[in-house]
């Protein structure tokens, strides 16, 4: 079975995620479900390019933890951060 | 008899690239990610303000620069399975398409800061500004060191010192890039969209 899931359809997944950001912004949506939805594209995101591009599926579980781990980390606070102020 | 059983550990790969290059990417991930909780954390002091004058940016240029910046990590990723296959050529082709990606992001840029500039902005005039200028400075530094370390591996590809046994320079470059573009995914929409 071909598989769907290789370089180039990450390549437009991606496209499309930036595409759908931009026009939750220019539809001033805002509120604690829109800042989770956009924070949960940035992690979409940044796992692909992690895993995908940077190609580090398979490595030691430090690097994997290190890199996913800083990914986690800064969007979980700036989740909080937008959070505690609505 | 002996009923002990042999299970096959699989290796864990290496990482692509240089070490040196991966620590030097955790270190520049630690500095951008602390500047991004302190402009979460700032924000919260400054609700209304960040809200206000996050309005005045340009979310076209800016969707627009990620979309270049995500292509540009596309091209250098077919670049790297270019020099795996031995196809030289397309490799080097593939790293100035990415360079040009990174190009354009840069003009972009610039026009952005020349809109900001002119109209009288600068890092003095409020906490938001003072936030924006400096994070989206930084990551134009970063994007000018990549398109330079892009460039250096390209002309040494061209030159003919990789191939299919030996590309850990192509993917040192690329792991680069992809931190670039790494930081860029986050930087946008925090600074630009979500309030």
């Amino acid at each position: 079975m071909k598989s769907y899931y290789n370089i180039h359809t990450i390549w437009i997944a991606m496209l499309v995620l930036t595409l759908s950001t931009y026009a939750i912004g220019k539809m001033g949506f805002h509120g604690a479900g829109i800042v989770l939805l956009l924070l949960a594209t940035v992690l979409i995101k940044g796992f692909l390019i992690i895993r995908d591009f940077m190609e580090l599926n398979g490595v030691s579980l430090l690097w994997r933890a290190i890199m996913y781990g800083w990914l986690w980390v800064t969007t979980s606070a700036i989740a909080i951060s937008y959070l505690v102020s609505l | 008899m002996n009923t002990a059983t042999t299970f096959a550990v699989e290796e864990p790969k290496l990482l692509p690239g240089d070490l040196a290059m991966w620590f030097f990417i955790f270190m520049e991930l630690l500095v951008f990610g602390i500047a991004f909780i302190g402009y979460a954390v700032m924000r919260l002091q400054n609700i209304e303000m960040f809200n206000k004058y996050q309005l005045t940016l340009n979310t076209e240029f800016g969707a627009a620069n990620t979309m270049l910046l995500i292509t540009s990590s596309y091209f250098v990723v077919r670049a790297v399975h270019a020099i795996k296959l031995n196809k030289v050529r397309y490799c080097y082709y593939w790293l100035y398409a990415a360079i040009a990606g990174g190009a354009g992001f840069l003009i972009l840029k610039a026009f952005e800061y020349q809109d900001k500039f002119s109209a009288g902005i600068s890092l003095s005039t409020n906490t938001f500004y003072m936030f924006y200028l400096s994070l989206t400075m930084f990551h134009f530094l970063h994007v000018i060191l990549g398109m330079i370390i892009l460039l250096a591996v390209a002309i040494k590809a061209q030159k003919g010192a990789y191939n299919a046994t030996n590309y850990t320079g192509v993917e040192a470059g690329a792991s680069y890039w992809h931190m670039v573009d790494l930081v860029w995914i986050v930087l946008f929409p925090l600074v630009y969209i979500i309030r």
